[in-house]
């Protein structure tokens, strides 16, 4: 893999999850996260928990990884626990101080929203960290086309996508080269408050603008040049097509639907 | 047969301010006629500003010309049908190897031309790979373009024009942005496909050691030719090219000032092998 680029989080690993067809995994990770929204039970909860593990350890990415992306959640935990703790309706008082009531109607308020926002951040981890970038555009594409009815120009969505992410290394090599370059001048990106910090960002920007739109004026004629035209339909080199671990797959999918609904009541 | 041809073109940039009223034109092809023969191998010199990349532009259908006819492979780049076939058989070649690769993965890179074709997609996977083959960069098919140096960008750049099958590659100084070594793969690509596939090569260049090595040297001045003629005939002369602000080989300058201080050698020549087979010959001789 060494010279591979990872754009995004994808990481390379040869597993069942990674060789599924990009559109299963779209419908997978929907369906997940729709019906954790229908979970009750503490049965049904378990449910949702055994199934999307058992979705980690098939996708034998390193858990430390999928736990990376729970780290952006965490002040939002701490915040609605604190909320909860404090505003939370309920009679069932656990703990009381002052003007501090903790009620047990709170709490499980907010385990229930704690859980949640956990399992749909870890089954979205699992999506973008088992699917290349690329994989995800055309799943991207393949879902946006019955739009292209009412106008929604899919095709090219997708194809503003494969361009950004080609570009999005690029652009921060030139950040890096345009930044050493104006540190080597006696610019100042660390110190200072916020306005100064921002101020010191225009001599960055300014350049990265300009290079771009060169960028940009290159890479529309160099697309003309080799017949880019939107008012066809283009063909592609892989074609997206189900195999039998995508059919089963989607049976799997269907059975945790059904398993979590019928869970749900007990 | 002549698979490109020029005939009295003329080409004119026009800026224009923003109730779109033209501020200022600049005619950069002037009244130029050439042709080029199926399967040659032509270096294009001139200064910057000559006009040498609204040439190449040209020859894609990229832009049309304001008066006369530029054909390419049968068909005039100025009827609107024939542009897509103008720009499949011309393929071109441009200077920034960053800026012309729109895939983030190699093989993607160079199935874009073929796509925009409609080809089918087991046709598109044969032709990626044997365009990857023949440059050299097979193993590279399903690497991020992102790390490679720009001698293999600029290969992936020629394999993406490769597979959509050209007659004719336009190369717009491919190799001003790369290291010698890329510059030397570079050319070697391009030399072995003009040779093996006989595809129609315009290499467009300021590295005069490039231009030595192709078959016929077009050298542009101010939007028109201004010299043409086989690269011998067109270094030996030293002086013209002076005036046209290029340079000559170093060997074909030291050939230059050689005769001019009395030695009796021929002129234009282009390699240090054939001056010292030229040199050794003057000395059996005395
Ligand atoms: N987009 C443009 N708008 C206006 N003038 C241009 C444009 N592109 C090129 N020119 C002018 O046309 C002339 C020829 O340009 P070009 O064909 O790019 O030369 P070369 O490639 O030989 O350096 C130059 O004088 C240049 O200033
Ligand atoms: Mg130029």
């Amino acid at each position: 893999m060494n010279e591979r680029l990872i754009i995004g989080q994808y990481y390379p690993a040869n597993s069942v999850l990674h060789r599924l067809d990009p559109r299963v995994k779209f419908i997978g990770s929907f369906a997940y996260i729709t019906m954790i929204f229908f979970a009750e039970s503490l049965l049904s909860w378990f449910f949702a928990a055994v199934y999307l593990f058992a979705m980690v350890i098939i996708s034998k990415v390193p858990v430390r990884l999928m736990l990376k992306g729970l780290k952006s959640i965490l002040f939002i935990l701490i915040f609605t626990c604190i909320l909860n703790i404090f505003f939370a309706p309920g009679e069932t008082v656990v703990f009381e101080f002052y003007f501090i009531k903790i009620t047990l109607e709170g709490l499980l308020l907010f385990a229930k929203m704690a859980a949640r926002l956990v399992l749909l951040i870890i089954s979205s981890s699992i999506l973008t960290l088992t699917t290349t970038p690329l994989a995800l555009t055309d799943a991207l594409e393949f879902f946006l086309r019955p739009f292209a009815k009412i106008g929604l120009p899919a095709q090219e969505i997708a194809m503003m996508m494969t361009i950004a992410l080609r570009f999005i290394p690029t652009l921060m090599e030139e950040t890096e080269k345009i930044m050493k370059a104006q540190k080597a001048r006696g610019a100042d990106f660390e110190t200072g408050g916020l306005v100064r910090r921002a101020k010191a960002l225009v001599p960055i920007l300014v350049p990265l603008f300009i290079s771009s739109f060169k960028r940009a004026e290159d890479l529309a004629m160099a697309m003309e040049a080799r017949c880019y035209r939107t008012d066809i339909k283009r063909s592609k080199m892989k074609e997206l097509k189900f195999q039998r671990a995508d059919y089963s797959a989607l049976v799997c999918v269907t059975g945790f639907i059904a398993g979590l609904i019928i869970f749900r009541y007990f | 047969m002549e698979i490109i041809k020029f005939e009295n073109v003329s080409y004119e940039y026009i800026r224009t301010d923003e109730q779109q009223r033209i501020t200022q034109r600049f005619e950069a092809i002037k009244q130029l006629n050439l042709s080029i023969e199926k399967g040659e191998f032509v270096a294009v010199l001139g200064h910057n500003g000559s006009g040498k990349s609204t040439l190449a532009k040209l020859i894609n259908a990229l832009i049309q010309p304001k008066s006369g006819t530029v054909t390419v492979n049968g068909f005039d780049t100025s009827v609107e049908e024939n542009i897509y076939k103008v720009r499949k058989s011309a393929g071109m070649v441009f200077q920034n190897p960053d800026n012309q690769i729109i895939a983030s993965v190699v093989g993607e890179d160079v199935a874009f031309g073929p796509e925009n074709l409609g080809i089918k997609s087991a046709e598109i996977l044969r032709r990626v790979r044997e365009a990857l083959e023949s440059v050299g960069m097979l193993k590279y098919f399903d690497y991020s373009p992102h790390n490679l140096s720009g001698g293999q960008k600029q290969r992936i750049a020629i394999a993406g024009v490769l597979a959509m099958e050209p007659d004719i590659i336009v190369l717009d100084e491919p190799t001003a942005m790369l290291d010698p070594l890329g510059r030397r793969d570079v050319l070697k690509t391009v030399m072995k496909l003009n040779a093996e596939k006989n595809i129609t090569s315009v290499l467009i260049t300021h590295f005069m050691d490039e231009a030595a090595l192709a078959q016929r040297i077009i050298v542009m001045e101010g939007g028109k030719i201004a010299m043409d003629g086989k690269p011998a005939e067109v270094f030996s002369q030293v002086e013209k090219m002076r005036e046209l602000r290029l340079d000559v080989p170093q060997i074909t300058e030291l050939n230059y000032m050689l005769k001019k201080s009395g030695v009796n050698m021929p002129l234009g020549i282009l390699t240090v092998k054939e001056m010292t087979d030229e040199l050794c010959r003057l000395k059996l001789r005395a």
